[in-house]
């Protein structure tokens, strides 16, 4: 599991600095949620699907994969609204259905956006490592140690609290607990959460006692093991990431394929 | 009494509380009182810790931990802290250590606290110590409190990995593929990098296999030398020739004894029993010597301490293996159907995620076998019996008593009808809020699939009228049958309390009682004695004999050779994935059985 998820190649969107990633990131999303022309969400998603595929270092199986998830996204924004959006020039109804010419548009509008806006969030999860990015935070945006180090703590408990899980599901079925009567499905939680619980709390607390004796005091100056520079990375992801999204907004202007208006309005 | 306290103690409740970590000063009576000497004062002391007349009261609970305690460590001794399971060493190692009350806030009060400025601790759970997810970065955590230049960390981080004999080509290593005992070493190192005077060990060894045991204690040799080392340990044969003094602790948290090893051994190897402490010769006291069955005896001396004074009335024997099943054939099995495996495994493959993780080409359970299963950590053990039960998917021929299961539900059905489970936390077993009912829980389970297996056909298993439950005079029978199981696992006092307020051995036994109560042919138990302490671990095994003599089969992961050589019928070793062997040992199964087939002649 855990090294599904180790890039095969590093390029220079995994060595630009995550403190620069970040606002760069949050960017693009404002720039997503405020796209209201069809085109600009279609060529935005072309552009950054494109550039997940290129850039995200994972073999093509493997980001093709986690991109199918994005189908998922693109049909149930798309759908509701393509079936049941308002609109003046209707194509087809049955019942309640009645699919619209803006409608339509609308629908696909928001699909292309989830997939611009999940094929971001990918790309940025993708090439930052969770270690990176609190040690940015850290050091560039002053990030108190005291968060950032419970937070990788925590990612840390993480998959044993999976492993218990796991354990606790295989030893319920063994007793014979948690299952049949619907009643049952009530005390779900309190079979699950009180083993499961306790000892998380346990875990937790020893960690932080552990981490205390190691004489963490998050009041003090520290210095990093891995320094947070900004290099000639970060001018690349810079220009490459507003480039593209540029590139999208120019392609809407100069290759409308659908030559709609603002979808807020009537397109 | 104390007049110069300072203001930001942390510690509520009791007014005179003392803030450790401020040296205190070797002054006369009079003055001694007074906290906040320089430095150097306290490093020419002669003592590396010293606590006199020490209190100490956890928040909801009526008693104090310790009354008026007093300890000195000199500079540079090996200390062994020994005592039974709850008696406050391990508080007082964090007390010496300054964890209490410092980070972990507990009221305490003391006449003079003297703790070393710099302290390493060690804790007994390899995997709660570690902040970071790679190896090389967790000992950078420790060199970035101390604000060490970067440039400076990796030559310390290769020189500490060095010093605790964990040669990693490349410390960049995440910390979940280490083997716990390289946890262990992982943790030394890291606490040696604080460069600390006292190395205190909180049974750094308890929660390893011997393999682990051994390289942890190596380590540990290895990087003492003129340091102060004061070790909490449960497991002492890997320690015993190597600490200047043992202080021997009470129930209470009282010294009992205070001196050399060899003559706190000899003066109170008796107490040592009882508080179940894993001396070396704790076996051969237990079982005598591994030379056969005739010297297979109860595990008398441990079963006189008082902590499992089981079935007396449920099961009619007591003595050794050959008097009881002689005197009792208890079950048809064991005379009639003795040759009938209870489990038969051909080209039987578990599989996780498609993959085999255990293959067995053939191997038999009969009645009356107690299986010891082998090898190293990861190696599929726990998958095998994960399988058996019908929780994991398997392929090829298993069969339970003679009926052969097909697909995964069927499996775990007749699993559920011949096995019974005890996983490795009890905890994560307890399925009701009290203990009563949590022994009552698998009676009543089990009595209700009876009567609803009654109930057949689709329609019936898609809209089941009502469940059926047992009634009143069914009930009360559960009733009495689960108390008296509770009797005979020494539980008998805490029927009404919730299981997760029990000590950590009761817990234990609570989860056997509660799986083997219906009294299924077959147990499986995944590292029963794991981390316990000997008193506990022997009540264990204690059981699995008298189950075992009984006809019933055991089938248990262990790392304790111990089992394999004393009590084991067969030992299975299990490596990458597959059962390379099983051989009978001196014990065969079929010795008992056949003397009670030959008695009544």
């Amino acid at each position: 599991m855990r090294s599904f998820f180790v890039p095969t190649r590093i390029n220079w969107l995994h060595r630009a600095n995550p403190a620069v990633k970040l606002p760069l990131f949050i960017l693009l999303f404002g720039v997503t949620v405020l796209t209201h022309r069809i085109d600009a969400s279609f060529y935005l998603a072309c552009v950054f699907l494109a550039l997940l595929f290129l850039a995200s270092g994972y073999p093509l199986w493997k980001t093709a994969l986690l991109a199918s998830g994005f189908a998922l996204a693109f049909a149930s924004a798309s759908l509701t609204m393509i079936l049941f959006g308002k609109g003046s020039e209707v194509w087809w109804s049955l019942g309640p259905i009645s699919i619209s010419k803006e409608s339509f548009y609308r629908g696909l509008h928001l699909g292309f956006r989830s997939i611009a806006f999940g094929c971001q969030g990918l790309l940025f999860v993708l090439t930052t490592s969770s270690t990176g990015l609190f040690y940015a935070l850290m050091q560039r945006l002053k990030l108190s140690p005291k968060y950032a180090y419970s937070f990788m703590a925590s990612l840390r408990l993480m998959p044993m609290a999976l492993d218990e899980l796991r354990i606790r599901r295989d030893a319920l079925s063994v007793r014979g607990a948690g299952k049949g009567a619907s009643a049952s499905l009530l005390r779900l939680p309190e079979l699950y959460a009180l083993p499961l619980l306790a000892q998380s709390i346990r875990r937790a607390q020893r960690t932080a006692v552990a981490m205390e004796v190691k004489r963490f005091d998050a009041g003090r100056r520290r210095t990093y093991y891995y320094s947070s520079p900004i290099t000639r990375n970060d001018g690349a992801a810079v220009l490459v990431l507003s480039g593209a999204a540029g590139a999208a907004l120019l392609l809407a202007h100069l290759l409308p394929l659908f030559a709609l208006g603002d979808m807020r309005m009537n397109p | 009494m104390r007049s110069t306290v300072e203001a930001n103690v942390p510690v509520p409740v009791l007014k005179d509380a003392v803030k450790p970590g401020q040296p205190a000063d070797k002054e006369p009576a009079e003055t001694q009182d007074r906290i906040g000497p320089s430095r150097e004062e306290a490093e020419t002391a002669e003592y590396a810790a010293e606590v006199r007349n020490l209190r100490m009261k956890f928040p909801g609970t009526p008693d104090l931990l310790f009354r008026d305690l007093s300890l000195n460590i000199r500079r540079g001794e090996k200390v062994l802290l020994l005592g039974p399971s709850g008696c406050g060493k391990s508080t007082l190692l964090q007390v010496l250590g300054g964890v209490i009350p410092q980070v972990t806030e507990v009221p305490l009060k003391a006449e003079r606290l003297h703790v070393p400025d710099s302290a390493g601790l060690v804790f007994q759970d390899p995997d709660t110590q570690f902040c970071m997810p790679y190896a090389d970065e967790e000992l950078a955590f420790v060199l970035e409190n101390l604000a060490v230049p970067a440039e400076d960390m990796r030559p310390r981080i290769g020189q500490a990995l060095r010093e605790v004999g964990l040669d990693l080509p490349d410390p960049h290593v995440p910390i979940g593929s280490l083997s716990q005992g390289m946890k262990q070493r992982l943790a030394l190192a890291s606490v040696l990098l604080l460069e600390p005077d006292v190395l205190l060990l909180d049974e750094p060894s308890a929660l390893l296999d011997p393999e682990g045991r051994r390289t942890i204690w190596d380590a540990v040799r290895r990087v003492a030398g003129e340091r102060t080392v004061i070790i909490v340990e449960h497991r002492i044969e890997e320690v015993l020739d190597w600490v200047d003094r043992v202080v021997l602790f009470r129930d209470d948290g009282s010294i009992l004894a205070d001196g050399q090893a060899a003559e706190v051994f000899a003066r109170c190897r008796a107490r040592m029993r009882e508080y179940g402490i894993w001396h070396p010769e704790a076996w051969s006291e237990a079982y005598g010597e591994p030379a056969g069955e005739a010297a297979l005896a109860q595990p008398a001396a441990y079963r006189a301490g008082g902590v499992c004074e089981p079935e007396e009335a449920a099961a009619p024997a007591a003595g050794p293996a050959r008097e009881r099943s002689a005197a009792a054939p208890a079950r048809p099995a064991a005379d009639s159907a003795a040759a009938r495996p209870l489990l038969r495994l051909e080209n039987f493959r578990v599989l996780r995620g498609g993959k085999s993780v255990c293959a067995v080409r053939s191997a038999a359970v009969l009645p009356g076998d107690l299986i010891a299963l082998t090898g190293p950590n990861g190696a599929g053990k726990s998958s095998l019996l994960l399988g058996l039960m019908g929780l994991l998917a398997h392929e090829g021929s298993c069969e339970y008593a003679g009926s052969r299961p097909s697909g995964r539900r069927a499996m775990r059905e007749a699993a559920a009808k011949h096995a019974a489970f005890v996983f490795q936390n009890p905890e994560f077993q307890f399925v009701t809020n009290r203990v009563l009912d949590e022994v009552a829980f698998t009676l009543r389970s089990e009595a209700a699939s009876a009567l609803n297996a009654s109930q057949s056909g689709a329609f019936a298993r898609w809209f089941p009228r009502r469940r059926l439950r047992p009634d009143a005079g069914e009930e009360a029978l559960i009733a009495t049958q689960a108390s008296a199981c509770l009797a005979r696992f020494g539980l008998g006092g805490y029927a009404e309390r919730h299981p997760y307020l029990l000590s950590l051995g009761q817990k234990r036994r609570l989860s056997v009682a509660s799986a083997i109560v219906s009294d299924k042919p077959l147990v499986l138990l995944d590292e029963p004695t794991f981390g316990q302490d000997a008193r506990n671990a022997f009540a264990i095994l204690d059981l699995c004999e008298r189950l075992r003599a009984s006809g019933h089969a055991v089938l248990m992961i262990t790392h304790e050779m111990e089992i394999a050589e004393r009590l084991a019928t067969q030992v299975w070793k299990i490596e990458d994935g597959a059962l390379i062997s099983a051989e009978s040992t001196g014990r065969s199964h079929t010795a008992g059985l056949r003397l009670s087939k030959e008695e009544p002649l």
